[in-house]
């Protein structure tokens, strides 16, 4: 299905004010404000990297200028769901990294947790203000041909895009400049303003102005635009591993030009497993040695908490409407995609019999990397599929193949359906925040699915229209 | 507002490429005017033109214009090129998004745009003097963000540092090619003499030419004042002097203006005045004011005269060195990791 037209070609009732100014416009005139937006991207210096034959490059982040709209009501509703859905991840990580009620209350199985890669055993016992240990997360909605929106993913560890989301909204403000007078579209900019008291919020007692950092892997990163935009937007240093000390006093430190200055709170962008390399991986050499004392003695909060990934994880997925019952005990808003954990025998036998019809996803994979499409697939390659998934079990899920909706995108000089996904953010803390609306990722080949932008895919604005702005709601 | 010394050092020289590109711009444009100006006998070359800024000079027989502008202007091999400075500039800025105002980065990132595609055109003369003409402007433009938009605090302190040691090297390498050019046109037996034009009263310089060996009378060729107004017009100082002397422009006058005129924001003694003014608002400063004192000392008693290429070009190579050693001191107090 589409998201701004139905079957017979007419506007959706939240779509009907975009469509009607799009075909207002003449065609050039169309192409010409997606050059300007183009431009503005080029200009503003919005950039991605990408890795290709062993350099990194800068590109111009992919945009194309026709809006996805959603309506009002149906996020609010889809809001409510994902503040539902992160705070029973969060108990869940806090309660595995603590009491483990929920293997004890048998809900969970302990031989998941033994073969989990992300669960972190330095990490155990410890108690993160809030008992909050993913605060910054991105879970990926598809809606599927029954109009009905499905949480894909839970992306708790670093997760990517939300810069973008601000920047496509920048741009788009001055490509589409008229119909935002006619509008009521909920405003993306308070993000960052969200972002940075929830990180005030993480520092130690009794410091009321802490010194906020943002820690990037460096300038080659495929992130590092984000990292450098969320710094600039919150007034935080942006630092590397090296610009970082932990004293004799277990406390961190950055070192300026006038020595060495107290840090209070720490965004991190790197993964954990390179934090610390006195815990994790000694070869690290972007991480911070002494990090975790400082973090364990309570000297420094870290965003998000080390260990948080282990609620990240493909096959964690498939428990987390098991969770919102256990620990809210509510039912999930948002559903979870049918997903078949191999890990089970009669899970896997209806996978591997099945396997042409599926979608094969590695656990533990981001950006798209390992994904297999049954029906795309040759016979070659789900031979292959098969035994590598009777070779580790446990790294392999398989769910049904959803039909992604799509959105109307400029290709060559006409219009054209293509699919789409949207990464909402959600901010969870004392309080929790949802962006309105999120980073829509568009795959632009006909018919393609993959809606990454290291392969190729694009992004769009996304609209979050009240019909009827008085109603209070 | 602390300042790490990892973006400090991006800062720092994010500055000192910004104004290699703009000077480089400026003693091109006024070096390209001296030439167009001088009549067809002079043999002025271009090549000068590359010493100055300290590169090697260029290999292979390709010596003339189209192949220095090349050099200086696109040639992304030649870190000093215009092209190169401008690229380096904004990694620099790329990665200090997060201190800078964002129009400057917007400034620099149009700036960079605009180098990368027009570069390769600017060599030839046709669009060259626009060329030049926006990186100048481009340059002014990001120190005018950053002039009225900048908090007062060391990021923008570490900003002005790199482009005060920068100018003040670039000045001095603008009286070197001076000096340069004096020692060419003498040895090859040129020297010029000042008429009067009949119809329009104007002075003007003449070129012609004379035998020239060694143990003959030193040439006079103090008087060539338009390669002096070109040197003047390298660091925009022309009217300027003329202002501040109301005498004729002439080499020794020229020369204690650039270097010591210290009201002139281009003058070497005017930017050492400035790096003073800075680093007494950076923390703990002494080791690097201990080389600052040097460089005003070198400064003072670099004798520079202007008749003779060789002294005047030795003098200005002792100035540089001192430079250098100021921003070793800066180097070794602000931008490195352990500091």
């Amino acid at each position: 299905m589409d998201e701004l037209v139905t079957e017979t070609g007419a506007p959706r009732p939240h779509a009907a004010a975009l469509m009607e100014f799009i075909h207002s416009l003449e065609r050039d005139e169309l192409l010409d404000r997606q050059q300007v937006a183009e431009l503005d991207i080029l200009t503003m210096g919005i950039t991605f990297t990408v890795y290709s034959d062993g350099a990194n490059i800068d590109r111009a982040w992919p945009f194309d200028i026709i809006p996805r709209v959603i309506s009002g009501r149906e996020w609010s509703q889809i809001e409510r769901g994902l503040v539902q859905r992160l705070t029973a991840l969060n108990r869940f990580i806090d309660d595995l990294y603590n009491d483990q009620q929920v293997i004890a209350d048998g809900v969970f199985p302990a031989d998941l947790l033994d073969d989990s890669v992300n669960f972190r055993e330095q990490c155990r016992g410890v108690h993160p203000k809030h008992g909050v240990w993913a605060h910054i997360s991105g879970s990926d909605l598809v809606r599927d041909d029954d109009g009905q929106m499905y949480v894909l993913e839970d992306n708790l560890r670093v997760p990517s895009g939300v810069s973008y989301v601000l920047e496509n909204r920048a741009v788009t403000k001055r490509a589409f400049a008229e119909i935002f007078a006619r509008q009521s579209i909920r405003p993306v900019d308070a993000y960052t303003d969200e972002l940075n008291k929830l990180l005030t919020s993480l520092a130690p007692d009794g410091v009321a102005n802490p010194q906020i950092v943002v820690l990037t892997p460096g300038v080659f990163n495929s992130a590092y635009f984000e990292h450098s935009f969320l710094a600039q937007r919150m007034g935080a240093e942006l630092v590397e591993g090296a610009d970082l000390a932990v004293g004799d006093d277990d406390c961190v430190y950055m070192r300026t030009i006038a020595g060495l200055e107290r840090v209070h709170v720490i965004y991190r962008r790197i993964d954990d497993l390179f934090l610390d390399p006195e815990v994790f991986d000694p070869e690290s050499m972007i991480g911070v040695p002494g990090l975790m004392r400082a973090w364990k003695a309570g000297n420094v909060g870290i965003a998000n908490a080390p260990g948080a990934g282990v609620a990240d994880d493909k096959v964690v997925y498939a428990w987390v409407p098991d969770f919102i019952r256990y620990y809210l005990g509510e039912e999930p808003i948002i559903p979870n995609v049918p997903t078949y954990r191999c890990m089970y025998d009669h899970e896997r036998a209806f996978v591997i019999d099945n396997i042409a019809d599926l979608v094969l996803k590695p656990a533990n994979e981001s950006g798209g990397y390992g994904i297999l499409i049954g029906s795309r697939a040759t016979d070659a390659q789900l031979a292959e599929a098969v035994e590598a998934i009777e070779a580790d079990p446990r790294n392999w899920v398989a769910q049904p193949i959803l039909s992604l909706s799509t959105v109307p995108t400029l290709i060559d000089h006409e219009i054209e359906p293509r699919h789409v996904d949207l990464r909402p953010f959600i901010l969870t803390g004392e309080r929790s925040y949802v962006t309105a609306g999120g980073l829509t990722r568009v795959a632009l080949p006909k018919g393609s699915l993959v809606v990454n932008s290291s392969q190729g895919g694009g992004s769009k604005d996304t609209w979050i229209i009240d019909l009827h702005p008085a109603s209070g709601a | 507002m602390a300042l790490l010394s990892r973006v400090a050092e991006r800062l720092y020289w994010g500055a000192r490429y910004v104004e290699r590109a703009e000077d480089t711009a400026r003693i091109i444009r006024s070096y390209g005017d001296l030439i167009i100006d001088l009549p067809s006998d002079v043999p002025l070359r271009w090549e000068p033109l590359v010493e100055l800024t300290g590169s090697e000079p260029l290999r292979g027989d390709g010596r003339g214009e189209r192949e220095v502008m090349e050099f200086l202007i696109a040639d992304t091999s030649n870190p000093s090129s215009i092209g190169t400075t401008v690229a380096r500039a904004r990694e620099n800025l790329r990665t200090t998004r997060e201190v800078l105002p964002r129009e400057a980065w917007y400034a620099l990132n149009a700036l960079h745009q605009y180098v990368s595609s027009e570069a390769e055109r600017a060599v030839g003369r046709r669009t060259r003097d626009r060329f030049l003409g926006r990186v100048i402007d481009d340059s002014r433009r990001l120190d005018g963000v950053l002039e009225s938009t900048m908090t007062r605090a060391n990021p923008y302190r570490m900003w002005r540092l790199g482009r005060l040691i920068e100018r003040a090297d670039m000045t001095t390498r603008v009286v070197g090619l001076r000096a340069a050019s004096i020692l060419q046109m003498r040895a090859e037996g040129y020297t010029q003499t000042q008429v009067q034009d009949p119809v329009t009263g104007q002075i003007q310089a003449i070129s012609e030419a004379t035998t020239f060996s060694e143990g003959d009378e030193p040439v006079r060729d103090d008087q060539d004042e338009v390669q002096w107004m070109s040197a003047l017009r390298s660091v925009s100082a022309l009217q300027m002097y003329q202002r501040a002397t109301h005498g004729p422009i002439e080499g020794p006058s020229v020369v204690r203006f650039l270097l010591y005129y210290s009201a002139f924001p281009r003058s070497v003694q005017g930017c050492l005045d400035e790096i003073r003014a800075v680093l007494a608002q950076l923390p703990d400063p002494d080791t690097v004011v201990v080389a600052l004192d040097k460089a005003e000392a070198v400064l003072a008693s670099c004798d520079p005269g202007a008749d003779d290429g060789v002294v005047l070009d030795a003098a200005m190579e002792t100035v540089q060195a001192a430079l250098a050693d100021l921003g070793r001191a800066v180097d070794v107090r602000y931008l490195s990791l352990g500091g």
